[in-house]
C-alpha cells in the first residue's frame, strides 16, 4: 500500500466522520535507521486537502491564511492505529468506541 | 515521567507535512530526488484488522512521474516509481538525508546515462574539474 491510498479516504465510525487529511508516524531517534511506525490518522470533518500544519502547531502567521486553513479544518482529530478496524480503498472504518485524540503535534 | 522521556526520544512525522514533496539529499549532500509517495509495509486491505495488529511501517520513499496522476487522479504504475529504502534514511528535517551515495540508486540513472552517452562524447567532456584543481594544487605544493 502507498500513502496516497490513505490520504483523502473517507472515515466512518459507523457514521461519516470526515476525510484522512494526514497520516502520523513516529520513529525512535536514539539511532539511525529506525523504522517509522504508523501512529494514527488525522481526520478532518470538512476538507480532504492538506491543512499545511496550521491546526497541528502554534503557527499563527500569515494570519489570513492561518484563519482560513483553521476554519477549513475545524474539528480535526487524530485516531490511533489501534482504533482502525478495516481499511478499504478510499474508505476506513473505525472500531466501536474509538477515541478521538487532539491532532496537535506533540 | 517515563512517557515524557519516551516522547522526547520520538520524532513525530506527519506524512503530508514532513515527508511528501521534501527534497532528498544523498550522503554527499547532492539533491537526487523528491519524495512523491511512501510505501507502507503490507496492510490487510478489505478485511477486518484483528485487535493487536502491529502498526505498519514505512518501507521506502517513492519518486517518479506523479504530476499527471496528481492532476487527473489515479496512480502511476509501480514500475515507474523508484524506491529508496527507508533504512537508507539518516535524518529527516527540512530535507531528507540519506546515508548512501546517489549513484548507487536508480534515481539518478538518467543523469548517469546522459553523462556516459552524451557529455563524455563532447571534446573535453571527460575532464573532471575537481580532480584537475586538486592535481594542480598538489603540483604547486610539490614544486614549492
Amino acid at each position: 500500500m502507498i500513502i496516497t491510498d490513505l490520504l483523502g479516504a473517507r472515515v466512518f465510525g459507523p457514521d461519516f466522520l470526515g476525510f484522512v487529511s494526514d497520516v502520523r508516524f513516529w520513529l525512535d531517534t536514539k539511532s539511525i535507521g529506525q523504522p517509522a511506525q504508523l501512529y494514527g490518522i488525522v481526520v478532518s470533518p470538512h476538507a480532504r486537502s492538506s491543512s499545511l500544519g496550521y491546526e497541528r502547531s502554534d503557527v499563527r502567521s500569515p494570519s489570513p491564511i492561518a484563519a482560513l486553513v483553521r476554519w477549513r479544518h475545524r474539528g480535526s482529530f487524530l485516531v490511533r492505529w489501534e482504533d482502525i478496524q478495516r481499511l478499504d480503498v478510499g474508505r476506513i472504518n473505525l472500531r466501536p468506541g474509538f477515541t478521538k485524540v487532539s491532532s496537535q503535534l506533540p | 515521567m517515563t512517557s515524557q522521556r519516551a516522547d522526547q526520544q520520538r520524532q513525530w512525522l506527519d506524512a503530508q507535512l514532513h515527508l511528501l514533496d521534501r527534497q532528498v539529499l544523498d550522503v554527499a549532500g547532492v539533491p537526487i530526488a523528491v519524495v512523491d509517495d511512501l510505501e507502507l509495509a503490507d496492510i490487510p486491505v478489505g478485511e477486518d484488522l484483528p485487535v493487536g495488529t502491529p502498526p505498519p511501517v514505512i518501507t521506502a520513499l517513492l519518486s517518479g512521474p506523479v504530476l499527471g496522476t496528481r492532476i487527473f487522479g489515479g496512480r502511476p504504475p509501480e514500475s515507474r516509481l523508484h524506491r529508496t529504502p527507508w533504512t537508507a534514511v539518516s535524518d529527516v528535517g527540512v530535507v531528507i538525508s540519506l546515508a548512501i551515495r546517489g549513484e548507487t540508486t536508480d534515481l539518478t540513472w538518467t543523469e548517469r546515462w546522459v553523462r556516459d552517452h552524451v557529455i563524455s562524447r563532447i571534446p573535453g567532456g571527460r575532464n573532471d574539474p575537481e580532480r584537475e584543481q586538486k592535481d594542480s594544487s598538489a603540483s604547486k605544493r610539490g614544486s614549492s
